[in-house]
């Protein structure tokens, strides 16, 4: 493709490599200009205020003496920053708007986790009213229980720990290997078993509904941290099939009554009732979601996309799976996004000063894990248009309370819930993973695809040469970036940046947009 | 003891999926429905003219194309297969139903599919199903249907193959007579001088997964009536294991075993007798299909299902057969990369070591055992050692 040229001169830092040192944190902070330094620096600022507000709560002391991964939290206002890298004008403020938004909800989840935790807040009343379910659950099976938290115990623990400190996992790795665990299955759900090995989790909650969410590992995790519940703690728990083959017809009626069954065993654990009014209503913010999103998406298709990279997925993954239309404030939040993506498409706002390709990123990634993405954009002028996380729920779902939407919606929630972030391509089918990927590649005016391959993630390696193959086939550059998701030790941050760049030295014949950024000491850094 | 007047015969058999059995079937017109995977129910692949052939790939060597295509973090056995489908070792087959059981069987299965490396002619199909997670009967509803839409339904549209009720009791008929011999002869290792060697029996079971079964019938017949005069050689055993695990299509793992002083007794593996010889009960007041699927819905030990009665009840089958057939010790084994059998592998060990009081080792192992034995034989050897010092201390006490 012909590159696009940003004809804006940045403010302030140019050369962004120099930011960084062998410390924690970066040698300073980026200076973006005035006016989006005294924002961002705000923005930071009220970071560490909800950060004050989840150490007030109940039972955070306890919990912060109690649990080791309590103390990955006090790198969070870090963890913002380098999703901000190079950012000036409205990609800052979306960026800053959505993470906002997640670390909020994080935040509550601790908070939630905290006070009903047995061991720390004991808030037994509180504790009742929790349902324990699995960190990458589309939570569709809560949508009409207004009144019962869906706890998800793993995110603080594992999913957005890792976020915050790259190594936060590899502890619990190790507990998981030295149970017997071997050491290619996938990383994350090693880790979400090595944390209930050492009784690491926090133990809240009347019951717990399981999924068979990622991949075999995931679902074969659940199993003895099923056990450990059951018998240690007295928390039933009831496994939720969701159909591999999720895009066939033949499967839906099953997923349904899957669903219908996970709704009778909550509501017989906790003695809550299904609440119509409050579903239909959950269905409508999911679909605001679902349409802003592809809203976004299309922007992303022009020369000028708005909204990107790991935030964007973080964004999307938050606002579906843990939520699931039950909160009232993210379609406020999604109001702001979209004000501010319209603005910049309007004004054909530029990310980075150049764009040279229009990059698809797809795969099992570990871009939350580091700044991987933006980096692409700034180092090499490789703008991320998209990536496979970001691309599930394609359509919307009954929300008018009709006695036949009624029974629809048992097959709603099971579509959302089939259609879960990761699984919708890494199950499924080829199809779903490989030939929609192309498709994307045309819809999305892509030129390159960024292949993030999680090395222990069997569904997606297994497709390595029809990739290959057909990337040939097709002329699109495919870069396989191959990584190890949450354990930094068998691929570190620059190990992963070097496939890129030796990727665009060696096949594309390029020089980078930023030298200072092509190698980057950032290893030790959270 | 003797030889096995047909264990020669067998072990032929298994030295290729494209065996003088399924030539000799081929050669009659008759349609091979190759499959994977013991979820899928058997009898259906065995209707009027078809017979089934479970996918190996016996005496593997390199698997660098396969390796290519699908990494080389992917399980063996799956990988073996992809490379055989490669070199066209199963081009004799007349479509592949695989069901979307482990995803990394079905990503082999769907790979021979995009490289078309199993088209034998213009009917061939490939299927793919949908396998319940979980044993109650929201999942048997699930598999009659993905049974009719994968299995009959194609069946009967490529090939004009009667998939009726009727059809179906003649073939689950069939496969039980199978399973009663299999079992039959499976009874020999409940002896405390057995007649039959854990090899010996792991060829034989082998073969009625990969063959026709119906031309195995005579040779099976008078092997068991061989084996009720089988003089059992006066030489103890150094222990009496079960061995538990994933897809284990090599007898010569068993071999080894043995070779090291041990019996297996008992074989609860994807190609084993327990439960995949179990015979199917059928009744007269349901149709065949629906019993079918629940025979193979309930009783599925593969850790794909769920929930968490079959989480513990697998525990509790092994405690049981190991009890059933006297057995010392219990291995616990996985294909290399095998993402279920890696965790169940993991909690079956410490459940049957720490709450069932066994003796377990636990190993993963190479899809073809020859390509490296030296370190099994070690571990396999020190675990029945570790046995026979707690049964002499045991004894002192």
């Amino acid at each position: 493709m012909e590159p696009l040229k940003n004809e804006k001169q940045r403010k302030g830092d140019i050369s962004l490599g120099i930011l960084y040192n062998e410390g924690k944190v970066r040698r300073r902070r980026e200076w973006r200009g005035f006016k989006d330094t005294m924002y961002d620096f705000g923005k930071w600022l009220e970071i560490w205020g909800v950060m004050a507000g989840v150490s007030m709560s109940r039972g955070f002391l306890k919990g912060l003496l109690r649990y080791r991964w309590m103390v990955n939290y006090l790198a969070v206002p870090h963890m913002i920053d380098k999703f901000t890298i190079g950012q000036r004008e409205e990609t800052l403020r979306i960026t800053r708007t959505a993470m906002k938004q997640i670390v909020k909800d994080v935040a509550l989840v601790i908070k939630q986790c905290l006070r009903g935790d047995r061991r720390s807040g004991n808030d037994k009343n509180f504790s009742d009213k929790c349902v324990i379910v699995d960190e990458n659950a589309m939570t569709s099976f809560m949508m009409g229980f207004p009144d019962l938290i869906a706890l998800q115990r793993e995110v603080p623990t594992l999913f957005s720990a890792n976020l915050i400190n790259q190594n936060s996992a590899t502890h619990y790795i190790d507990v998981a290997q030295m149970f017997g665990i071997p050491g290619d299955v996938c990383p994350m759900p090693e880790t979400e078993l090595g944390v209930s090995i050492e009784d690491d989790f926090v133990v809240a909650g009347k019951c717990a509904v399981q999924v068979n969410t990622t991949c075999d590992g995931s679902m074969m995790g659940n199993g003895p941290i099923a056990k450990r519940l059951e018998q240690e703690y007295g928390i039933p728990t009831f496994q939720m099939a969701a159909p591999i083959r999720h895009r066939n017809e033949d499967v839906q009626e099953y997923a349904a009554v899957e669903i219908k069954n996970a709704i009778a065993f909550i509501e017989e654990k906790t003695g809550a009732k299904w609440d119509w009014d409050a579903y239909f209503a959950a269905a409508k913010r999911v679909n605001n979601t679902t349409r802003n999103r592809l809203e976004w998406l299309e922007i992303n298709a022009t020369p000028y996309p708005q909204f990107v990279g790991a935030v964007f997925s973080l964004y999307n993954d938050t606002n579906y799976m843990g939520n699931c239309g039950r909160s009232a404030e993210f379609p406020l939040i999604d109001d702001k996004i979209m004000k501010l993506v319209m603005k910049g498409y309007r004004k054909k706002h530029m990310m980075a000063p150049v764009y040279r390709h229009r990059c698809l990123i797809w795969g099992v990634q570990s871009q939350y894990a580091f700044d991987m993405l933006y980096w692409m954009m700034e180092c090499w002028g490789v703008v991320p248009l998209t990536d496979m996380l970001s691309m599930v729920i394609e359509r919307e779902i009954a929300e008018e309370d009709t006695p036949e939407n009624r029974e629809q919606a048992y097959y709603d929630m099971a579509y959302l819930s089939e259609n879960m972030i990761m699984r919708n391509r890494t199950h499924g089918g080829y199809a779903v993973l490989l030939d929609e990927m192309w498709e994307y590649c045309e819809k999305m005016n892509a030129d390159m695809v960024m292949l993030w391959e999680h090395m222990a993630c069997k569904a997606l390696t297994a497709m390595h040469g029809q990739f290959e193959e057909q990337a040939r086939q097709r002329g699109i550059h495919l870069v396989w970036v191959t990584h190890d998701l949450c354990d930094p030790r068998i691929c570190s941050r620059q190990t992963i940046r070097d496939q890129f760049n030796r990727y665009m030295r060696t096949v594309m014949r390029e020089e980078p947009v930023d030298p200072t950024l092509e190698v980057l000491p950032d290893d030790n850094a959270w | 003891m003797r030889d096995l007047k047909h264990l020669q015969f067998f072990e032929d058999l298994l030295q290729s999926a494209h065996n003088d059995l399924v030539r000799k079937a081929k050669e009659e017109g008759r349609i091979c429905v190759a499959y994977m995977c013991e979820n899928t129910p058997e009898p259906l692949l065995n209707l009027g003219n078809c017979f089934g052939v479970r996918l190996f790939a016996p005496n593997t060597g390199s698997m660098d194309i396969a390796t290519y295509y699908m990494t080389s973090f992917l399980c063996e056995t799956t990988r073996a297969i992809f490379e055989r489908a490669m070199e066209g070792g199963y081009n004799f087959t007349d479509c592949l139903i695989a069901p979307d059981g482990c995803t990394m069987m079905n990503r082999c299965a769907e790979n021979i599919e995009l490289r078309k490396a199993m088209d034998g002619g213009e009917h061939f199909f490939y299927e793919h199903m949908e396998i319940p997670l979980k044993a109650d009967e929201n999942g048997v509803n699930l598999l009659i249907k993905q049974c009719r839409n994968h299995i009959l339904t194609p069946l009967k549209e490529n090939y004009g193959v009667d998939v009726s009720d009727t059809a179906i009791r003649d073939a689950v008929k069939a496969h039980n007579r199978v399973c009663r011999l299999i079992q039959a002869i499976g009874e020999f290792r409940k002896e405390e001088k057995p007649r039959i060697t854990g090899y010996e029996f792991a060829v034989l079971t082998l073969a009625t997964y990969v063959c026709p079964k119906e031309y195995l019938i005579p040779k099976l017949e008078e092997t068991l009536e061989e084996l009720k005069d089988r003089k059992p050689d006066d030489k103890p055993f150094r222990a009496r294991l079960v061995v538990v695990g994933s897809e284990m299509d090599d007898p010569e793992f068993i071999k080894l075993i043995e070779e090291c002083g041990a019996f297996v007794c008992a074989d609860r593996y994807c190609f084993g007798s327990l439960p995949g010889r179990v015979e199917i009960e059928l009744n007269e007041d349901e149709d065949a299909l629906t019993q079918v699927c629940r025979h193979y819905i309930y009783q599925c030990q593969c850790p794909r299902q769920m929930n968490m009665e079959k989480f513990y009840g697998r525990k509790v089958y092994v405690d049981e057969i190991a009890k059933e057939y006297h057995a010392d010790g219990i291995l616990y084994d996985q294909v290399k990369f095998c993402d279920p059998w890696a965790y169940e592998r993991v909690t079956g060990t410490t459940a049957l070591r720490d709450e069932y009081g066994y003796p377990v080792l636990s190993v993963d192992r190479p899809y073809n055992i020859r390509s490296s034995s030296g370190q099994m034989r070690t571990r396999v050897q020190a675990f029945i050692e570790s046995i026979e010092i707690k049964k002499i201390r045991g004894e002192k006490e």
